[in-house]
Protein backbone atom coordinates (compact mmCIF):
# COMPACT_ATOMS: atom_id res chain seq x y z
CA UNK A 1 0.00 0.00 0.00
CA UNK A 2 2.53 2.33 1.07
CA UNK A 3 4.42 1.99 -2.32
CA UNK A 4 1.10 3.05 -4.28
CA UNK A 5 0.64 6.00 -1.84
CA UNK A 6 4.46 6.92 -3.05
CA UNK A 7 3.08 6.26 -6.54
CA UNK A 8 0.33 8.64 -6.45
CA UNK A 9 2.20 11.45 -4.93
CA UNK A 10 5.20 11.67 -6.98
CA UNK A 11 2.33 11.13 -10.57
CA UNK A 12 1.17 14.22 -8.72
CA UNK A 13 3.76 16.23 -8.65
CA UNK A 14 5.31 14.83 -12.15
CA UNK A 15 1.42 16.20 -13.48
CA UNK A 16 1.89 19.51 -12.16
CA UNK A 17 5.27 20.22 -13.64
CA UNK A 18 4.04 18.80 -17.09
CA UNK A 19 1.25 22.11 -16.68
CA UNK A 20 3.84 24.53 -15.74
CA UNK A 21 6.50 23.90 -18.29
CA UNK A 22 4.08 25.80 -20.66
CA UNK A 23 3.98 23.07 -23.25
CA UNK A 24 1.41 23.17 -26.08
CA UNK A 25 -2.17 23.64 -23.94
CA UNK A 26 -3.68 20.13 -24.66
CA UNK A 27 -0.43 18.59 -22.71
CA UNK A 28 -0.97 21.04 -20.17
CA UNK A 29 -4.68 19.60 -20.14
CA UNK A 30 -3.52 16.33 -20.02
CA UNK A 31 -1.11 16.65 -17.17
CA UNK A 32 -4.22 18.57 -15.35
CA UNK A 33 -6.09 15.08 -15.87
CA UNK A 34 -3.48 13.13 -14.25
CA UNK A 35 -2.63 15.68 -11.56
CA UNK A 36 -6.96 14.89 -11.20
CA UNK A 37 -6.49 11.04 -11.31
CA UNK A 38 -3.09 10.62 -9.01
CA UNK A 39 -4.85 13.11 -6.65
CA UNK A 40 -7.73 10.85 -6.37
CA UNK A 41 -5.69 8.08 -5.61
CA UNK A 42 -4.11 10.23 -2.95
CA UNK A 43 -7.28 10.65 -1.26
CA UNK A 44 -8.31 6.98 -1.46
CA UNK A 45 -5.09 6.48 0.37
CA UNK A 46 -5.84 8.28 2.98
CA UNK A 47 -8.96 7.06 3.46
CA UNK A 48 -11.63 9.21 1.90
CA UNK A 49 -13.13 6.80 -0.75
CA UNK A 50 -16.56 8.67 -1.35
CA UNK A 51 -14.60 11.91 -1.98
CA UNK A 52 -12.30 10.82 -3.92
CA UNK A 53 -15.36 9.56 -6.53
CA UNK A 54 -17.04 12.89 -6.40
CA UNK A 55 -13.66 14.71 -7.32
CA UNK A 56 -12.73 12.10 -10.05
CA UNK A 57 -16.56 12.23 -11.79
CA UNK A 58 -16.78 15.78 -11.36
CA UNK A 59 -13.56 17.25 -12.33
CA UNK A 60 -12.57 14.90 -15.03
CA UNK A 61 -16.11 16.28 -16.49
CA UNK A 62 -15.08 19.56 -16.20
CA UNK A 63 -11.76 18.21 -17.49
CA UNK A 64 -12.72 16.33 -20.61
CA UNK A 65 -14.64 19.97 -21.32
CA UNK A 66 -11.36 22.02 -21.08
CA UNK A 67 -9.57 19.26 -23.04
CA UNK A 68 -12.11 19.37 -26.24
CA UNK A 69 -12.06 22.89 -26.39
CA UNK A 70 -7.87 23.76 -25.98
CA UNK A 71 -7.89 20.64 -28.31
CA UNK A 72 -10.17 22.84 -30.85
CA UNK A 73 -9.09 26.12 -30.07
CA UNK A 74 -5.18 25.25 -30.35
CA UNK A 75 -5.09 22.24 -32.69
CA UNK A 76 -1.76 22.79 -33.93
CA UNK A 77 0.59 20.56 -36.63
CA UNK A 78 3.07 20.40 -34.55
CA UNK A 79 2.44 20.75 -30.95
CA UNK A 80 5.88 21.48 -28.84
CA UNK A 81 7.02 18.70 -26.77
CA UNK A 82 9.20 17.34 -24.55
CA UNK A 83 11.87 17.61 -28.06
CA UNK A 84 12.49 20.84 -27.16
CA UNK A 85 15.27 21.05 -24.94
CA UNK A 86 14.03 24.03 -22.74
CA UNK A 87 11.01 22.10 -21.48
CA UNK A 88 13.12 19.34 -20.68
CA UNK A 89 15.55 21.80 -18.19
CA UNK A 90 12.41 23.22 -16.38
CA UNK A 91 11.05 20.04 -16.17
CA UNK A 92 13.68 18.59 -14.59
CA UNK A 93 14.32 21.81 -12.12
CA UNK A 94 11.00 21.83 -11.37
CA UNK A 95 11.20 18.28 -10.08
CA UNK A 96 14.35 18.89 -8.60
CA UNK A 97 13.68 21.77 -6.91
CA UNK A 98 10.26 19.81 -5.00
CA UNK A 99 12.45 17.07 -4.80
CA UNK A 100 14.81 18.51 -2.76
CA UNK A 101 12.11 20.48 -0.79
CA UNK A 102 10.78 16.55 0.07
CA UNK A 103 14.38 15.47 1.33
CA UNK A 104 15.10 18.50 3.47
CA UNK A 105 11.22 19.34 5.15
CA UNK A 106 9.52 16.04 5.20
CA UNK A 107 11.56 14.04 8.17
CA UNK A 108 9.53 10.61 9.76
CA UNK A 109 6.40 11.15 12.26
CA UNK A 110 6.32 14.88 11.38
CA UNK A 111 2.57 14.27 10.12
CA UNK A 112 3.54 15.36 6.35
CA UNK A 113 5.03 12.17 5.75
CA UNK A 114 1.24 10.19 5.52
CA UNK A 115 -1.61 9.23 7.51
CA UNK A 116 -5.23 7.86 6.97
CA UNK A 117 -7.57 10.10 8.16
CA UNK A 118 -9.13 7.62 10.46
CA UNK A 119 -5.90 7.89 12.29
CA UNK A 120 -6.09 11.33 12.27
CA UNK A 121 -9.47 11.01 14.21
CA UNK A 122 -8.00 8.57 16.50
CA UNK A 123 -10.24 5.54 17.36
CA UNK A 124 -13.43 6.09 15.40
CA UNK A 125 -15.14 3.89 15.02
CA UNK A 126 -17.38 5.77 12.31
CA UNK A 127 -15.89 6.49 8.69
CA UNK A 128 -15.27 10.75 9.14
CA UNK A 129 -16.13 11.69 5.51
CA UNK A 130 -19.73 9.75 5.87
CA UNK A 131 -20.02 12.19 9.23
CA UNK A 132 -18.92 15.11 6.76
CA UNK A 133 -21.43 14.59 4.23
CA UNK A 134 -24.23 14.42 6.76
CA UNK A 135 -22.72 17.78 8.66
CA UNK A 136 -22.60 19.25 5.33
CA UNK A 137 -26.87 18.91 5.08
CA UNK A 138 -27.29 19.84 8.49
CA UNK A 139 -25.61 22.30 10.60
CA UNK A 140 -23.85 22.79 7.06
CA UNK A 141 -27.06 23.94 5.46
CA UNK A 142 -26.36 27.76 5.19
CA UNK A 143 -23.35 27.21 3.32
CA UNK A 144 -25.04 24.26 0.81
CA UNK A 145 -27.80 27.65 -0.30
CA UNK A 146 -24.25 29.58 -0.36
CA UNK A 147 -22.41 27.07 -2.53
CA UNK A 148 -25.63 26.61 -5.00
CA UNK A 149 -25.64 30.91 -5.10
CA UNK A 150 -22.10 30.89 -5.79
CA UNK A 151 -23.10 28.05 -8.91
CA UNK A 152 -25.63 30.35 -10.27
CA UNK A 153 -23.56 33.56 -9.73
CA UNK A 154 -20.93 31.94 -11.78
CA UNK A 155 -23.24 30.97 -14.84
CA UNK A 156 -24.62 35.18 -14.70
CA UNK A 157 -20.76 36.31 -14.65
CA UNK A 158 -19.75 33.37 -17.64
CA UNK A 159 -22.89 34.63 -19.77
CA UNK A 160 -21.83 37.96 -19.01
CA UNK A 161 -18.05 37.68 -20.18
CA UNK A 162 -18.81 36.13 -23.22
CA UNK A 163 -21.64 37.69 -24.79
CA UNK A 164 -21.69 39.84 -27.95
CA UNK A 165 -20.99 35.70 -29.63
CA UNK A 166 -18.57 36.96 -32.45
CA UNK A 167 -17.95 40.82 -31.65
CA UNK A 168 -16.98 39.81 -28.00
CA UNK A 169 -13.65 40.85 -26.79
CA UNK A 170 -13.32 37.23 -24.89
CA UNK A 171 -13.88 35.20 -28.70
CA UNK A 172 -11.48 37.22 -30.65
CA UNK A 173 -9.16 34.31 -30.57
CA UNK A 174 -9.21 32.53 -34.03
CA UNK B 1 -25.77 45.16 -19.46
CA UNK B 2 -29.61 44.59 -17.64
CA UNK B 3 -30.62 45.23 -14.55
CA UNK B 4 -31.44 42.46 -13.37
CA UNK B 5 -28.18 41.11 -13.98
CA UNK B 6 -26.03 43.92 -12.19
CA UNK B 7 -28.70 43.74 -9.05
CA UNK B 8 -27.44 40.29 -9.10
CA UNK B 9 -23.84 40.99 -9.66
CA UNK B 10 -23.85 44.39 -6.87
CA UNK B 11 -26.06 42.09 -4.73
CA UNK B 12 -23.49 39.58 -4.36
CA UNK B 13 -20.41 42.30 -4.37
CA UNK B 14 -21.58 43.17 -1.19
CA UNK B 15 -22.64 39.31 -0.15
CA UNK B 16 -18.68 38.12 -0.42
CA UNK B 17 -17.63 41.68 1.66
CA UNK B 18 -20.43 40.76 4.61
CA UNK B 19 -19.24 36.99 4.52
CA UNK B 20 -15.39 37.75 4.79
CA UNK B 21 -16.22 40.40 7.94
CA UNK B 22 -18.16 37.95 9.64
CA UNK B 23 -16.33 34.84 9.20
CA UNK B 24 -14.31 33.23 11.88
CA UNK B 25 -13.19 30.75 9.70
CA UNK B 26 -10.32 30.48 6.98
CA UNK B 27 -12.85 28.36 4.20
CA UNK B 28 -15.81 30.45 4.87
CA UNK B 29 -13.60 33.78 4.51
CA UNK B 30 -12.00 32.48 1.23
CA UNK B 31 -15.40 31.94 -0.30
CA UNK B 32 -16.17 35.73 0.64
CA UNK B 33 -13.35 36.67 -1.08
CA UNK B 34 -13.90 34.40 -4.30
CA UNK B 35 -17.43 35.95 -4.41
CA UNK B 36 -16.16 39.09 -4.51
CA UNK B 37 -13.87 38.72 -7.14
CA UNK B 38 -16.67 36.87 -9.29
CA UNK B 39 -19.17 39.55 -8.92
CA UNK B 40 -16.22 42.32 -10.21
CA UNK B 41 -15.49 40.56 -13.59
CA UNK B 42 -18.68 41.62 -15.42
CA UNK B 43 -18.69 45.02 -14.17
CA UNK B 44 -15.13 45.80 -15.24
CA UNK B 45 -16.03 44.23 -18.42
CA UNK B 46 -19.21 45.66 -18.64
CA UNK B 47 -18.41 47.63 -21.89
CA UNK B 48 -16.95 45.06 -24.02
CA UNK B 49 -13.90 47.19 -25.12
CA UNK B 50 -10.31 45.10 -25.73
CA UNK B 51 -9.13 46.98 -22.83
CA UNK B 52 -11.35 46.25 -20.19
CA UNK B 53 -11.50 42.70 -21.59
CA UNK B 54 -7.93 42.64 -20.68
CA UNK B 55 -8.19 44.67 -17.30
CA UNK B 56 -10.57 41.72 -16.12
CA UNK B 57 -8.56 38.90 -17.05
CA UNK B 58 -5.43 40.47 -15.14
CA UNK B 59 -7.81 41.21 -12.23
CA UNK B 60 -8.87 37.35 -12.35
CA UNK B 61 -5.98 35.68 -12.78
CA UNK B 62 -4.27 37.85 -9.86
CA UNK B 63 -7.27 37.62 -7.62
CA UNK B 64 -7.30 33.92 -8.16
CA UNK B 65 -3.90 33.66 -7.69
CA UNK B 66 -4.01 34.87 -4.68
CA UNK B 67 -6.96 33.20 -3.22
CA UNK B 68 -5.43 30.18 -3.86
CA UNK B 69 -2.47 30.86 -1.42
CA UNK B 70 -5.14 31.97 0.84
CA UNK B 71 -6.84 28.97 0.98
CA UNK B 72 -3.85 26.87 0.49
CA UNK B 73 -2.14 28.47 3.63
CA UNK B 74 -5.34 28.09 5.43
CA UNK B 75 -4.98 24.32 4.70
CA UNK B 76 -1.66 24.19 6.03
CA UNK B 77 -2.66 25.98 9.07
CA UNK B 78 -5.70 23.49 9.72
CA UNK B 79 -2.90 20.46 9.24
CA UNK B 80 -0.36 22.17 11.34
CA UNK B 81 -2.81 23.05 14.21
CA UNK B 82 -5.55 21.23 13.97
CA UNK B 83 -8.14 24.27 13.96
CA UNK B 84 -9.40 26.60 11.08
CA UNK B 85 -9.98 29.85 13.60
CA UNK B 86 -8.93 32.79 12.24
CA UNK B 87 -8.18 34.48 15.42
CA UNK B 88 -6.06 31.73 16.60
CA UNK B 89 -3.82 31.21 13.44
CA UNK B 90 -0.30 31.11 15.29
CA UNK B 91 2.01 28.89 13.54
CA UNK B 92 4.77 31.29 11.58
CA UNK B 93 4.51 29.26 8.51
CA UNK B 94 0.59 29.89 7.19
CA UNK B 95 0.76 33.58 8.81
CA UNK B 96 3.32 34.50 6.26
CA UNK B 97 1.66 32.94 3.16
CA UNK B 98 -1.47 34.61 4.15
CA UNK B 99 0.11 38.03 4.49
CA UNK B 100 1.68 37.49 0.99
CA UNK B 101 -1.11 36.45 -0.18
CA UNK B 102 -3.20 39.23 1.21
CA UNK B 103 -0.67 41.62 -0.26
CA UNK B 104 -1.18 40.25 -3.51
CA UNK B 105 -4.80 41.06 -3.09
CA UNK B 106 -4.45 44.42 -1.81
CA UNK B 107 -1.74 45.36 -4.51
CA UNK B 108 0.60 46.14 -2.08
CA UNK B 109 4.58 46.72 -3.47
CA UNK B 110 6.56 44.88 -4.10
CA UNK B 111 3.20 42.73 -5.24
CA UNK B 112 1.54 45.42 -7.13
CA UNK B 113 2.38 45.90 -10.20
CA UNK B 114 -0.96 44.40 -11.73
CA UNK B 115 -3.08 47.29 -9.75
CA UNK B 116 -2.00 50.37 -12.48
CA UNK B 117 -2.55 47.86 -15.98
CA UNK B 118 -5.89 47.01 -14.07
CA UNK B 119 -6.96 50.50 -13.15
CA UNK B 120 -5.91 51.80 -16.29
CA UNK B 121 -8.33 49.76 -18.60
CA UNK B 122 -11.11 50.45 -16.79
CA UNK B 123 -14.09 53.39 -16.22
CA UNK B 124 -13.75 55.85 -13.58
CA UNK B 125 -16.49 54.23 -11.65
CA UNK B 126 -15.39 50.98 -11.83
CA UNK B 127 -12.21 51.82 -10.31
CA UNK B 128 -13.94 53.66 -7.69
CA UNK B 129 -15.12 50.17 -6.20
CA UNK B 130 -12.24 49.11 -6.97
CA UNK B 131 -10.36 50.90 -4.50
CA UNK B 132 -12.75 51.28 -1.35
CA UNK B 133 -15.39 48.17 -1.35
CA UNK B 134 -12.69 45.99 -2.68
CA UNK B 135 -10.13 46.38 -0.57
CA UNK B 136 -11.95 46.35 2.47
CA UNK B 137 -12.31 42.06 2.77
CA UNK B 138 -8.31 41.64 2.48
CA UNK B 139 -8.06 44.18 5.33
CA UNK B 140 -10.71 42.82 7.20
CA UNK B 141 -8.85 39.65 7.05
CA UNK B 142 -5.05 41.63 7.33
CA UNK B 143 -6.62 43.00 10.73
CA UNK B 144 -7.54 39.62 12.30
CA UNK B 145 -4.19 37.59 11.86
CA UNK B 146 -1.58 38.07 14.57
CA UNK B 147 1.96 37.69 12.75
CA UNK B 148 4.92 36.62 15.34
CA UNK B 149 7.63 38.87 13.61
CA UNK B 150 7.05 42.46 12.77
CA UNK B 151 9.84 43.09 9.96
CA UNK B 152 7.60 41.14 7.29
CA UNK B 153 4.20 43.91 7.36
CA UNK B 154 7.21 46.47 8.04
CA UNK B 155 8.75 45.69 4.80
CA UNK B 156 5.27 45.64 2.72
CA UNK B 157 4.82 48.84 4.31
CA UNK B 158 7.13 50.93 3.66
CA UNK B 159 8.04 49.24 -0.13
CA UNK B 160 4.20 50.53 -0.10
CA UNK B 161 4.78 54.47 0.36
CA UNK B 162 8.11 53.97 -1.36
CA UNK B 163 7.09 52.34 -4.22
CA UNK B 164 3.74 53.90 -4.49
CA UNK B 165 5.57 57.78 -4.22
CA UNK B 166 8.40 56.24 -7.05
CA UNK B 167 5.88 54.65 -9.08
CA UNK B 168 3.93 57.55 -9.40
CA UNK B 169 6.00 60.13 -10.60
CA UNK B 170 6.80 59.70 -13.66
CA UNK B 171 2.73 59.26 -14.83
CA UNK B 172 0.33 61.38 -16.81
CA UNK B 173 -2.34 59.05 -16.40
CA UNK B 174 -4.57 60.03 -13.73
CA UNK B 175 -6.10 56.39 -13.26
CA UNK B 176 -2.22 54.94 -13.19
CA UNK B 177 -1.73 57.72 -10.38
CA UNK B 178 -4.47 57.34 -8.37
CA UNK B 179 -3.40 53.25 -8.51
CA UNK B 180 0.05 53.91 -6.77
CA UNK B 181 -1.84 56.39 -4.73
CA UNK B 182 -3.63 53.08 -3.32
CA UNK B 183 -0.51 51.20 -3.15
CA UNK B 184 1.30 54.27 -1.05
CA UNK B 185 -2.12 54.70 1.31
CA UNK B 186 -2.19 50.85 2.03
CA UNK B 187 1.49 51.02 2.74
CA UNK B 188 0.55 53.58 5.85
CA UNK B 189 -2.13 51.28 6.83
CA UNK B 190 -0.22 47.74 7.19
CA UNK B 191 2.70 49.60 8.51
CA UNK B 192 0.57 50.53 11.49
CA UNK B 193 -1.72 46.86 11.47
CA UNK B 194 0.43 44.91 14.11
CA UNK B 195 0.95 48.07 16.35
CA UNK B 196 -2.45 49.40 16.35
CA UNK B 197 -5.25 47.91 14.90
CA UNK B 198 -7.68 50.49 15.12
CA UNK B 199 -5.54 52.92 13.15
CA UNK B 200 -5.88 50.94 10.44
CA UNK B 201 -9.49 51.05 10.32
CA UNK B 202 -9.44 54.72 10.51
CA UNK B 203 -6.73 55.17 7.54
CA UNK B 204 -8.51 52.96 5.54
CA UNK B 205 -12.13 55.17 6.55
CA UNK B 206 -10.53 58.53 5.57
CA UNK B 207 -9.35 56.48 2.54
CA UNK B 208 -12.48 55.86 1.66
CA UNK B 209 -13.70 59.28 1.75
CA UNK B 210 -10.76 60.74 0.62
CA UNK B 211 -10.02 58.53 -2.98
CA UNK B 212 -14.01 58.48 -3.54
CA UNK B 213 -13.75 62.65 -3.78
CA UNK B 214 -11.03 62.51 -5.98
CA UNK B 215 -12.38 59.96 -8.19
CA UNK B 216 -15.62 61.54 -8.45
CA UNK B 217 -14.52 64.60 -9.60
CA UNK B 218 -12.14 63.35 -11.87
CA UNK B 219 -15.58 61.19 -13.47
CA UNK B 220 -17.38 64.92 -13.57
CA UNK B 221 -14.85 66.29 -15.42
CA UNK B 222 -14.60 63.22 -17.73
CA UNK B 223 -10.60 63.52 -16.91
CA UNK B 224 -8.14 60.56 -17.58
CA UNK B 225 -4.74 62.39 -18.16
CA UNK B 226 -3.35 65.45 -17.07
CA UNK B 227 -3.76 67.21 -20.30
CA UNK B 228 -7.90 66.49 -20.28
CA UNK B 229 -7.51 67.55 -16.32
CA UNK B 230 -5.85 70.92 -17.98
CA UNK B 231 -8.31 72.16 -19.66
CA UNK B 232 -11.69 70.97 -17.22
CA UNK B 233 -11.25 73.73 -15.04
CA UNK B 234 -14.46 75.57 -17.65
CA UNK B 235 -16.12 73.00 -17.26
CA UNK B 236 -16.84 73.45 -13.00
CA UNK B 237 -14.71 76.61 -11.80
CA UNK B 238 -16.10 76.08 -8.15
CA UNK B 239 -15.08 72.31 -7.99
CA UNK B 240 -11.80 73.48 -9.63
CA UNK B 241 -11.06 75.53 -6.62
CA UNK B 242 -11.96 72.91 -4.15
CA UNK B 243 -10.11 70.00 -5.98
CA UNK B 244 -6.79 70.82 -5.29
CA UNK B 245 -7.47 70.65 -1.05
CA UNK B 246 -9.06 67.29 -1.64
CA UNK B 247 -5.79 66.09 -3.15
CA UNK B 248 -3.67 67.66 -0.73
CA UNK B 249 -5.62 66.25 1.64
CA UNK B 250 -4.78 62.62 0.02
CA UNK B 251 -1.37 63.73 0.32
CA UNK B 252 -1.67 64.36 4.28
CA UNK B 253 -1.20 67.46 4.39
CA UNK B 254 -2.09 69.34 8.08
CA UNK B 255 -5.38 71.36 7.99
CA UNK B 256 -7.08 68.63 6.27
CA UNK B 257 -8.77 65.06 7.10
CA UNK B 258 -5.48 63.24 5.12
CA UNK B 259 -3.43 64.28 7.89
CA UNK B 260 -5.17 62.65 10.64
CA UNK B 261 -4.36 58.80 9.85
CA UNK B 262 -0.75 59.85 8.65
CA UNK B 263 -0.13 62.02 12.21
CA UNK B 264 -1.82 59.60 14.62
CA UNK B 265 0.11 56.47 12.67
CA UNK B 266 3.94 58.63 12.68
CA UNK B 267 2.97 59.25 16.91
CA UNK B 268 2.10 55.34 17.04
CA UNK B 269 5.38 54.23 15.75
CA UNK B 270 7.46 56.57 17.66
CA UNK B 271 5.78 55.29 20.55
CA UNK B 272 6.54 51.82 19.23
CA UNK B 273 10.37 52.79 19.18
CA UNK B 274 10.87 52.80 15.48
CA UNK B 275 12.07 56.25 14.72
CA UNK B 276 14.14 55.31 11.95
CA UNK B 277 10.78 53.41 10.69
CA UNK B 278 8.78 56.55 11.04
CA UNK B 279 11.04 58.82 9.27
CA UNK B 280 11.19 57.24 6.17
CA UNK B 281 7.99 56.56 5.77
CA UNK B 282 7.54 60.50 6.81
CA UNK B 283 9.99 60.93 3.70
CA UNK B 284 8.20 58.34 1.10
CA UNK B 285 4.94 60.71 1.60
CA UNK B 286 6.45 63.20 0.21
CA UNK B 287 7.04 61.18 -2.75
CA UNK B 288 3.39 60.83 -3.21
CA UNK B 289 3.43 64.59 -2.50
CA UNK B 290 5.47 65.54 -5.77
CA UNK B 291 2.40 63.89 -8.10
CA UNK B 292 -0.27 65.33 -6.06
CA UNK B 293 1.16 68.60 -6.30
CA UNK B 294 1.73 68.24 -9.56
CA UNK B 295 -2.00 67.66 -10.75
CA UNK B 296 -2.76 70.98 -8.09
CA UNK B 297 -0.39 72.39 -10.89
CA UNK B 298 -1.72 71.45 -13.48
CA UNK B 299 -5.52 71.96 -12.88
CA UNK B 300 -5.82 74.79 -10.97
CA UNK B 301 -2.34 76.83 -10.48
CA UNK B 302 -1.74 77.58 -14.42
CA UNK B 303 -4.00 78.66 -17.45
CA UNK B 304 -3.55 77.14 -20.18
CA UNK B 305 -3.67 78.75 -23.47
CA UNK B 306 -6.70 77.64 -25.12
CA UNK B 307 -9.15 79.85 -26.81
CA UNK B 308 -12.17 81.80 -25.55
CA UNK B 309 -14.31 79.69 -27.14
CA UNK B 310 -13.11 76.71 -24.49
CA UNK B 311 -14.46 78.29 -21.45
CA UNK B 312 -18.15 78.49 -21.99
CA UNK B 313 -19.17 75.05 -20.64
CA UNK B 314 -19.72 75.95 -17.01
CA UNK B 315 -22.55 77.53 -18.12
CA UNK B 316 -24.50 74.11 -19.15
CA UNK B 317 -25.56 71.73 -16.19
CA UNK B 318 -24.01 69.03 -15.48
CA UNK B 319 -26.41 65.65 -15.57
CA UNK B 320 -24.25 63.90 -13.36
CA UNK B 321 -25.35 63.42 -9.73
CA UNK B 322 -22.93 66.01 -7.47
CA UNK B 323 -24.50 65.60 -4.23
CA UNK B 324 -22.07 62.49 -3.32
CA UNK B 325 -19.27 64.54 -4.49
CA UNK B 326 -20.29 67.95 -2.31
CA UNK B 327 -20.05 65.76 0.75
CA UNK B 328 -17.37 63.32 0.26
CA UNK B 329 -15.13 66.67 -0.64
CA UNK B 330 -16.08 68.59 2.37
CA UNK B 331 -15.37 65.11 4.63
CA UNK B 332 -12.17 64.76 2.45
CA UNK B 333 -11.28 68.62 3.18
CA UNK B 334 -12.67 69.26 6.70
CA UNK B 335 -12.70 66.50 8.96
CA UNK B 336 -9.63 67.17 10.57
CA UNK B 337 -11.22 68.33 13.88
CA UNK B 338 -13.03 65.50 14.08
CA UNK B 339 -10.28 63.76 15.26
CA UNK B 340 -11.07 62.57 18.85
CA UNK B 341 -14.34 61.62 17.65
CA UNK B 342 -13.16 59.36 14.59
CA UNK B 343 -10.44 57.68 17.26
CA UNK B 344 -13.11 56.74 19.62
CA UNK B 345 -15.46 55.53 16.76
CA UNK B 346 -12.81 53.07 15.48
CA UNK B 347 -11.24 52.35 19.15
CA UNK B 348 -10.93 48.48 19.56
Amino acid sequence: MAYFVYLFMVGLVLGMAVVAVNLSPYFAAFGLVVVAGMGCGVIISFGGSFLSLVLFLIYLGGMLVVFAYSAALAAEPFPESFGTTGAVLYFMGLVGVVGVFAILYIEEGSGLGGCSSDEVMGMSSCVTEYDGMSQMYGPGGFLLVLCAWVLLLTLFVVLEMTRGSSRGPLRSVK
Amino acid sequence: MSPYILAILLFSLGLGTTITFSSTHWLLAWVGLEINTLAMLPLMAQNHHPRAVEAATKYFLIQASGAAVLLFAGVINAWLTGQWDIHQAAHPLPIAIITLALSLKLGLAPLHSWLPEVFQGLNLTTNLILATWQKLAPLALMLQIQPPHSSLLIFLGLMSTLGGGWGGLNQTQLRKILAYSSTAQLGWMILVVQFSPSLTTLAILVYVVTTSATFLTLKLNKATNINMLAISWAKAPALMALTPLVLLSLAGLPPMTGFMPKWLILQELSKQGLPATATITALTALLSLYYYLRLTYAMTLTMFPNNITSTPPWRLPSAQLTLPLAILALAAISLLPLTPAAMALVAL
